[in-house]
């Protein structure tokens, strides 16, 4: 017979020849199994646990080749982490890496009634009957086990378990209703040392650090499984433990994972200090990468046949079987009988697990795209004394007058976080300094500095503490400073927050209104990076909800329903705050007032519901489809058009920017045969191009329409010339009627 | 062992399945393993206890005699284990063990945790002691039409019954039944809360007490008492509890274990139905054998299986069927099937 090619096979052979012929390697640890805090049936339960993770790895990739699972990205290697899991309590929070296989197992073997040999096949297997994604992504998780499913693999996980592990802290202060995690957990996040380098996680590892340095808690335990190679490229020896050791308070621990014992002591000790102490630590488990990087790697183009086997003879599962025969717990008899059975166990349940269902139609796969609705307990009642005091003198007498948008929307976040304390506000400059358009003035004063953060200067960190307040059963609101500024952490947007329903099937929601202060047409201010006008980035996100108001008491009742749709139907939403109109009080004349608006009190009958656009005027001569800013310079387009060309016109805004409301929008323009869309946003991507697609889709109706330019946005006298103004809508109304008069 | 060696999950009956049908079963089964029953009757001797050969040899079956809860035990004990012992371990390789309710003792024994004796010893105990303090009772009620099907709704109407009225409790998830359990007032008023149906239920369960239920916290503390954790080794099979726990061999914590077995398995709700499904999902064994004496749990573990979506089983009708021309089930108090499970 000639020698197996296949490396898991070879392994596989290794391990049984190695067991046989008593050639085990030599002890990596002095850490004896009695100093180590773990008992002898402890070390068999985790040996269980990684003999069970590695024959998954097996058999998936066995099934892979009958095209029956389809992900071999392993854990082979990695088996010391079940020892990780030992030493935490199966309700510390833990993101995991996706080599983390032994880790579930074995925090699967901590809580009565798990079954892990099935629920990972499923996984593998694509089943609907996956009890975490429910056949959508093969991911690790589990909703008993308090690991939630996500993307590992650009260590876009960390800053979300920074944001969880801050939340902990935050719940001995504040006790949300929705509370899930214990005052005394902690979180864990486990990684690999390739992803370490992503500015992800050396984003949350600095705001973890940041946070302990100034001795907020930060009960987090960042786990790095260094096998010391990503797919192809090597991580310099020594490279992260030199990379983490000067990190101010970040403690380090280390600890060879091929040794269980060692990992088990080693965790135990980092997790207790992080329990002890609220401050991050940052394990650093030696491991070793086994059949390369998935199934499809051929390690042999990049390492040298050396190399591989140098690898290979350090299996974690030989260093395990020494153990056990050393401490005379098993015999090699044992430990061989053990390894086939657990062989023979899993390629049964595998054969059941290929023959559950699969998802089939798009509208199975889309179904847990939306988190589900639940219940909620009604707001706090407040009183008229509390609320004028917490207002104070001057902004009670301006509650009762008309007031800009920037005014409106600080009252409306002022009575939303007096009716529901698990409201958490948080961003760059939102709380002393009240933002930098003033919209957040005096909440801190009103709310404390727990519920009014200001956070470092990092948007990945600020959208991870989001996603990890909301984890935690808090309604964070946190905020965006400037809409360009969101790109450098759409990822924790996209791949994240907006992801995690869909990847547990509903099981996992993380809602959140996200705050983004947005788009052009600043007077002279601040050019690109303070007028981004593109919310491409966000209208493409599957089930995320886009709000954008175009005048103060919109803005009032849309944010009221944004916070019902995060609260009660736990959507991630999205409020785009149009900048420039934030202190805008006149609409056609200096003095009008036109653009100050009464504030709606709280509980008023006065609600804008998602979806549900604006429609200003009833002209049916022409419909000007817009939002934002283009509203208000529609408006004022509109008088003209009446005023100068006796041209009855609708103004309809849109409100919702996603998804978009086509329905609405088509009802609200049924009568006009004349649409004109104005756009302020670039044009590649920007919405004209889906009203264009939906006006010519759906109706006979002549459509014009104008946008910005694709071009950044100037600082100074051209700051609004690549971007559609008042007079470019008369014209275009004009030219529109004019066409229509021809034709 | 034989090319066609399937794998098994044991099952161990519990209390109630000792009936007139069973009298005489040791004898009838076992004669090779009478010393077997000798040595538990040593231990019922020093007790002062009826002696069970006594007791399976006798006329007739006297029900308020064999269903006393010192007798019925180690009755239904002794014959598991003996037909355990009996399984031709070359044609069934046996992947776990597991049990309902009193059961659970039995597959310590089976399991290798407790000696036949120990495990004798744990069973006629704790027999004793429910039988001594007798606390409160159990009924039955399914929650599956006759076909099996389950009737939406009505496991939560059982669930709100036990919320509503005090001291009533979730004993056992029996497949598609429900096992409550209560003191006498408890039971009366759910009894008359209940509708009638198939004209059997709600069933009252003859000298049961309310196992499983926080009532017997004082026996659960007794079993501790009397019973050292020493008795306890470690097993050979995986052994899934009540909760659906599964105890690996050379994994289990003996002390934790002792505290399960004569703690939260004695006070809080036993789980066979999430038992069953335990073992199927992580074992898929391709037969069940179920201990005797005794069938009626073939019924409860059918429906846990057809719950749990077993290899397309979906009604009783369509279980029949399967059992009559490849048996997933192997009840070994039914003769024919019995036979398949012995040399």
């Amino acid at each position: 017979m000639s020698a197996p090619t296949d490396r898991a096979e070879i392994v596989h052979q290794n391990f049984r020849q190695r067991l046989n012929a008593g050639k085990l390697p030599d002890a990596v640890s002095k850490i004896s199994l009695a100093h180590s805090g773990l008992k002898e049936t402890e070390l068999v339960d985790l040996f269980y646990a990684q003999l069970i993770s590695r024959h998954l790895d097996r058999t998936s990739r066995k099934l892979q080749a009958r095209g029956e699972s389809f992900y071999t990205i392993g854990s082979s290697g990695h088996e010391g982490n079940a020892a990780v899991a030992w030493a935490t309590r199966p309700d510390d929070m833990a993101f995991l890496h996706y080599r983390d296989g032994a880790f579930q197992v074995a925090r699967s073997r901590q809580v009565p009634g798990g079954t892990p040999v099935r629920d990972m096949l499923l996984s593998f297997t694509a089943s609907s009957d996956d009890p975490i994604s429910g056949g959508r992504h093969k991911v690790l998780g589990s909703k008993k086990l308090f690991i939630p499913p996500q993307t590992s693999t650009i260590a876009s996980h960390l800053p979300k378990a920074v944001g969880t592990a801050y939340s902990i802290g935050l719940t001995r202060r504040i006790k949300p209703w929705a509370q899930s995690l214990a005052d005394d957990s902690i979180v864990l996040c486990s990684f690999g040392d390739a992803s370490f380098n992503h500015s992800t996680s050396q984003g949350a590892i600095n705001t973890a650090s940041w946070a302990g340095y100034q001795n907020s808690p930060m009960p987090v335990l960042f786990v790095c499984e260094d096998n010391g190679i990503g797919i192809s490229v090597k991580t310099p020896a020594g490279w992260v433990e030199a990379a983490v050791r000067a990190r101010p308070a970040l403690q380090y621990f280390r600890c060879n994972g091929l040794d269980l014992i060692e990992t088990y002591a080693t965790a135990r000790a980092a997790a207790e200090y992080v329990r002890r102490t609220q401050k991050p630590a940052f394990l650093h488990l030696g491991c070793v990468r086994l059949y390369g990087h998935a199934g499809a790697d051929a390690q042999s183009a990049y390492l040298s046949t050396h190399e591989i086997e140098a690898c290979e003879a350090k299996d974690p599962l030989l260093f395990s079987a020494a153990r056990l025969i050393e401490e005379g717990i098993m015999t090699t008899e044992d430990i061989l009988s053990a390894y086939d059975r657990v062989a023979a166990q899993i390629e049964r349940v595998a054969e059941h697990a290929i023959k559950r269902p699969r998802l089939k139609t798009a509208e199975q796969v889309i179904d847990s795209l939306v988190p589900p609705k639940r219940e909620v307990p009604a707001a706090n009642p407040v009183s008229k004394s509390r609320r004028e005091t917490t207002l104070g003198k001057a902004d009670t007498r301006a509650a009762g007058q008309p007031q800009h948008m920037a005014k409106l929307i600080n009252l409306a976040l002022t009575d939303l976080m007096l009716e529901h304390d698990e409201i958490i506000l948080a961003g760059e400059d939102v709380g002393k300094k009240g933002g930098v358009y003033g919209v957040t003035q005096r909440l801190q004063e009103r709310f404390g500095q727990h519920r009014v953060i200001d956070t470092l200067l990092d948007e990945q960190s600020i959208l991870g503490l989001g996603i990890g307040l909301a984890h935690n059963g808090f309604l964070p609101i946190p905020e965006i400073q400037f809409l360009a500024y969101l790109h450098n952490a759409i990822d924790q947007l996209r791949a994240e927050a907006a992801s995690l329903s869909f990847f547990s099937n509903g099981q996992y929601t993380n809602p959140m209104v996200i705050r983004i202060a947005g788009l052009g047409y600043q007077r002279g201010f601040g050019g690109h990076f303070h007028n981004e006008n593109t919310v491409a980035a966000l209208r493409d996100i599957p089930g995320v909800i886009l709000a954008c108001p175009s005048n103060g008491r919109d803005a009032v009742l849309m944010l009221r329903e944004c916070a019902r749709l995060a609260r009660e139907e736990q959507r991630v939403v999205i409020f785009l705050e149009p900048i420039a109109l934030y202190m805008i009080r006149d609409l056609h004349e200096k003095g009008d007032g036109g653009w100050m608006f009464d504030y709606p009190a709280p509980g008023s009958n006065d609600t804008i519901s998602a979806g549900e656009v604006g429609v200003h005027g009833e002209g049916s001569d022409i419909a000007i489809v817009t939002f934002g800013n283009g509203t208000y310079l529609s408006r004022q387009a509109q008088k003209i058009l009446s005023d100068e060309h006796k041209i009855q016109s609708r103004v309809v805004d849109l409100r919702w920017l996603s998804p978009v409301p086509k329905e609405a929008v088509l009802e609200a323009t049924k009568t006009c045969e004349r649409i004109l869309i104005v756009d302020e946003c670039r044009e590649q991507g920007s919405h004209s191009e889906a009203l264009m697609a939906l006006f010519a889709e759906q109706t006979e109706k002549s459509i014009s329409r104008l946008m910005a330019k694709d071009c950044y946005i100037a600082t100074g006298p051209a700051y609004g010339a690549t971007m559609p103004d008042r007079d470019d809508i008369v014209r275009g109304a004009l030219t529109l009627l004019e066409k229509r008069k021809t034709a | 062992m034989t090319a066609s060696r399937q794998t098994a999950m044991v099952i161990c009956p519990g209390r109630g399945v000792y009936n007139a049908s069973e009298l005489g079963y040791f004898h009838r089964h076992h004669t090779d393993r009478l010393d077997l029953l000798e040595g538990f009757d040593s231990q019922r001797t020093q007790k002062g206890q009826t002696s069970l050969a006594g007791l399976d040899s006798a006329d007739r079956f006297v029900l308020s005699k064999f269903t006393r809860g010192d007798n019925a035990s180690g009755l239904i004990y002794a014959c598991s284990y003996a037909d355990f012992l009996s399984i031709d371990q070359s044609k069934y390789d046996i992947v776990a063990v597991t049990g309902n309710s009193m059961g659970w003792y039995t597959a310590l024994a089976c399991g290798g945790a407790l000696s036949g004796d120990a495990g004798f010893e744990v069973v006629n105990t704790m027999g004793t002691i429910m039988q001594e303090d007798l606390i409160g009772g159990q009924l039955i009620y399914p929650f599956v039409d006759e076909d099996w099907q389950e009737v939406p709704g009505h496991k939560q109407k059982l669930l709100d019954l036990v919320s509503d009225i005090a001291d009533l409790h979730v004993s056992i998830h029996l497949g598609g039944m429900l096992v409550l359990a209560g003191l006498e007032p408890a039971l009366k008023s759910a009894e008359d809360r209940l509708p009638q149906l198939q004209d059997r239920y709600p069933m009252r369960l003859a000298n049961h007490a309310a196992f499983h239920t926080p009532l017997l916290s004082g026996n659960a503390s007794r079993g501790r008492a009397a019973l050292p954790s020493s008795l306890f080794t470690q097993p050979n099979i995986p052994m899934i509890d009540g909760r659906g726990h599964i105890w690996l061999p050379k994994a289990s914590d003996l002390e934790a274990l002792w505290s399960y077995t004569l703690g939260a398995q004695v006070t809080e709700t036993y789980d066979f139905t999430r038992a069953v499904t335990s073992g199927l999902h992580e074992f898929a064994p391709e037969v069940l054998i179920i201990l005797g004496p005794g069938t009626t749990l073939g019924g409860a573990t059918a429906q846990a299986m057809i719950a749990a979506d077993w290899q397309e089983l979906t009604s009783k009708a369509n279980f029949i069927a399967r059992q009559k021309t490849d048996p997933i089930i192997l009840s070994m108090g039914m003769e024919d099937q019995r036979a398949r499970t012995l040399a």
